[in-house]
């Protein structure tokens, strides 16, 4: 019999193994595919971000693109305007991307809640489009905003491969920060307002500072998520934080598996890939995705998290919505 | 674990080493009997229509292989969709020139897209003919190996402007837009031309992408009642905007963008009266269904007959011809260098269906330099040089 601890440290193994056969990805890409490697690894942070959200608290939320908005302008900016390498606008990203998840979650410290907070989210998303487009001393208004990719710190940020490594690096500090989060004992308040927020609030644990708290972190990862795509694109556009980006990330939040991080990564991979392969058949793209989704859906509603989890327990994981 | 680091840097820095990027080769993309070129447009999402212009171009390449092709060689496309999504061109171009491994680049609308795939396309060296986008930034300053072969917004911001102030007694303009930079690719322009002759905008309105009604942007015009109105908008927000203009009785003329199409703007608001003081920019020599261009439509239906033609299907036949006149020119053994030269030699070239001339030249990569007008006379859609003289 496998005891709980033994199934950890075999999760924490292959947690770890992953990257580490990752690292020689390099070797098998050419530009184009070692471009799609980073767009993978980009919405895994933002997949992750968001399903913290929609998963793990249970709060219907649509202000994901916003945050991964924020993140990107706040390193775009901090880039051009303030002359700061990328390297280190990630922070500020975050912290802006964190700001965002405050300013996007504020009202649930009022009491407002599920549908009716979904809509302040979709507000500030809407409001956040808007700034982008419109505040052109700052943002670049429409044209959008040039990201210089020269050298930081000695490492070569125009370089695709190097992107990856950098990439890589961050996105497993934050899954790891992530999985962290929801093992302690904010993740299970976090967990706990999902499954019954006036149990909860009956323990004497502040609900709506628990929510405001995931929305945070969620706007945290996901604005370092925006730095890395301002990076990864050269250039950043309003158009590119709008609906569109909104229905992909909740297809891969779905598609992974609520709530569940390793379904995060699963969903980020998935729907970032399959698409390039319908390349060859233009205008079928959309056609394409949404069958993908409605079949994933209709086969595993758990998402793909749950295929791997009927193979082996320790991909089980204790936060994944049912 | 020291060893085991040192193995993990070794491979690291190998990896790193193995994909450097290359020069880009001269000849990559060609064999013997084909040339392979990347058309990139936007196949799908809500800015699809605009791969109308790619489906001409393709046509005229199939026209031209049925000829019999450029030196023993056929033009070969190979298609990639950007979805007018900078993140998708990005990976859309990668794909053409590393993977497909293409000769040159043909085609691109939506400017977003265009300007975020340039710095790619610069480092990788190969030719690319922007044959639909107009965003200036693209092709200014000059770059080696990119030549624009549609009038760009400059050019298209200064006809507008042009084609008003030639009404006699304009004095009062006002501009009505989208907050988009195709929007602002066409009104900035036509600012800093109206500026020029000494004309202030008396009004300037956005009218918002998806906005079902304009009553505030009319009645804000009445009340600064302008001899001309420039309207830069999407065909849906146009046919809006004119209805809503007759519905408050609003008889003042629009000049609208290469956006919209003028039998297509008639469609959607139903009758002509609504329409009969509207113009467009017109990139061709004649109108759509006019005899000039019908030798390009019966084209584009050989090959695509289901294909329903607009204003953008024929926009970007005219780089194609000035392609096929460079490629002759270059010889059998073409190279992109060589290519590239011969480009530059392209001088006043008529193609047939522009309305204005091609020139390149090393200093200068924004080919056409001018833009004719359509609107109705009499009832029957007309092409204009100016307020009341036909093209």
């Amino acid at each position: 019999m496998q005891t709980a601890t033994g199934t950890l440290s075999k999760r924490r193994r292959i947690f770890w193994l992953v990257p580490l056969i990752a690292l020689a990805l390099p070797l098998l890409t050419n530009p184009y595919t070692q471009f799609i490697a980073n767009a993978m690894l980009i919405y895994t942070l933002v997949t992750l971000g968001f399903s913290v959200v929609i998963g793990n608290l249970g709060q219907l939320a649509f202000a994901n693109t916003a945050f991964f908005g924020i993140g990107a302008y706040a390193s775009a900016i901090a880039s051009t305007s303030l002359g700061l390498p990328w390297l280190a606008t990630i922070p500020i990203a975050g912290l802006a991307g964190a700001l965002g998840g405050f300013l996007a979650s504020a009202a649930a410290l009022r009491g407002i809640r599920l549908y009716y907070l979904a809509i302040v989210t979709l507000a500030f998303g809407e409001l956040m489009r808007w700034f982008y487009t419109h505040a052109g001393a700052l943002t670049g208004g429409t044209d959008g905003l040039p990201v210089p990719r020269g050298r930081d710190f000695g490492l070569a940020l125009s370089s695709g491969t190097v992107q990856f490594y950098v990439f890589l690096a961050i996105t497993c500090l934050l899954v790891a920060g992530t999985v962290n989060l929801l093992r302690s004992r904010i993740g299970r308040a976090i967990i706990a307002v999902r499954e019954n927020e006036i149990a909860t609030a009956s323990l004497g644990i502040p609900t709506s500072q628990i929510i405001v708290t995931a929305f945070m972190w969620s706007g945290f990862i996901v604005g370092i998520a925006g730095a890395m795509f301002a990076l990864h694109t050269g250039r950043v556009f309003p158009e590119s934080f709008g609906l569109t980006q909104l229905i992909v990330n909740f297809a891969m939040v779905l598609v992974g598996g609520l709530g569940s991080v390793v379904g995060a990564v699963l969903g980020a991979v998935a729907l970032t890939a399959l698409p390039e392969y319908v390349r060859a058949f233009p205008g079928m793209e959309e056609i394409f995705f949404g069958v993908i989704v409605m079949v994933v859906l209709l086969v595993m509603p758990k998402g793909l998290a749950s295929l791997l989890a009927r193979f082996s327990p320790i991909f089980q994981q204790r936060y994944h919505r049912d | 674990m020291k060893f085991k680091l040192k193995k993990l840097g070794l491979l690291v820095g190998l990896t790193l080493a193995a994909t450097g990027s290359a020069a880009a080769d001269e000849t990559t993309g060609l064999t013997d009997d084909a040339i392979k070129i990347g058309v990139m447009g936007p196949f799908s999402g809500n800015a699809s229509s605009y791969s109308k212009a790619e489906i001409g171009l393709m046509a005229y390449f199939q026209m031209i292989n049925d000829e019999g092709g450029i030196h023993g060689r056929k033009l070969v496309a190979v298609q990639e969709d950007t979805a007018c999504d900078p993140a998708k061109a990005l990976a859309a171009a990668k794909k053409l020139i590393y993977q497909d491994e293409v000769f040159m680049l043909h085609g691109n609308s939506c400017s977003g897209a265009a300007i975020a795939i340039k710095p790619d396309i610069v480092e990788a060296g190969l030719p690319w003919i922007v044959a639909h986008a107009v965003s200036d930034t693209i092709s200014v300053p000059p770059v080696k190996n990119i030549f624009h072969g549609v009038p760009t917004g400059n050019t298209n911001g200064e006809a507008m402007a042009a084609f008003v102030l030639s009404k006699p007694g304009t004095k009062n303009v006002a501009i009505v837009e989208h907050s988009n930079d195709w929007a602002h690719s066409y009104t900035n322009p036509a600012r800093a031309y109206l500026k020029e002759n000494g004309v202030e905008p008396v009004a300037e309105l956005v009218m918002e992408r998806g906005q079902t009604d304009a009553t505030a942007q009319v009645l804000k015009l009445r009340q600064a009642n302008p001899d001309f109105i420039i309207g830069a908008l999407y065909e849906a927000e146009t046919a809006i905007f004119l209805r809503d203009m007759k519905k408050y009785g609003l008889d003042i003329p629009v000049m609208g963008t290469a956006g919209t199409d003028l039998e297509n703007t008639l469609k959607r608001v139903g009758d002509l009266d609504t329409v009969q003081n509207y113009f467009v920019l017109h990139s061709y020599v004649d109108n759509l269904d006019g005899p000039l261009l019908k030798k390009w439509a019966d084209m584009i239906h050989k090959y695509y007959p289901d294909e329903a033609l607009t204003n953008f299907s024929y926009i970007s036949i005219g780089s194609g011809v000035a392609l096929v006149e460079a490629l002759k020119a270059a010889g059998p053994d073409l190279t992109r260098a060589k290519l590239i030269a011969e480009l530059d030699k392209i001088k006043a070239l008529d193609t047939g269906i522009l309305s204005s001339p091609i020139t390149w030249s090393p200093e200068e990569r924004r080919g056409v330099k001018s833009s004719a007008v359509a609107g109705f006379v009499d009832g029957e859609p007309t092409v204009l040089k100016a307020w009341g003289t036909p093209y």
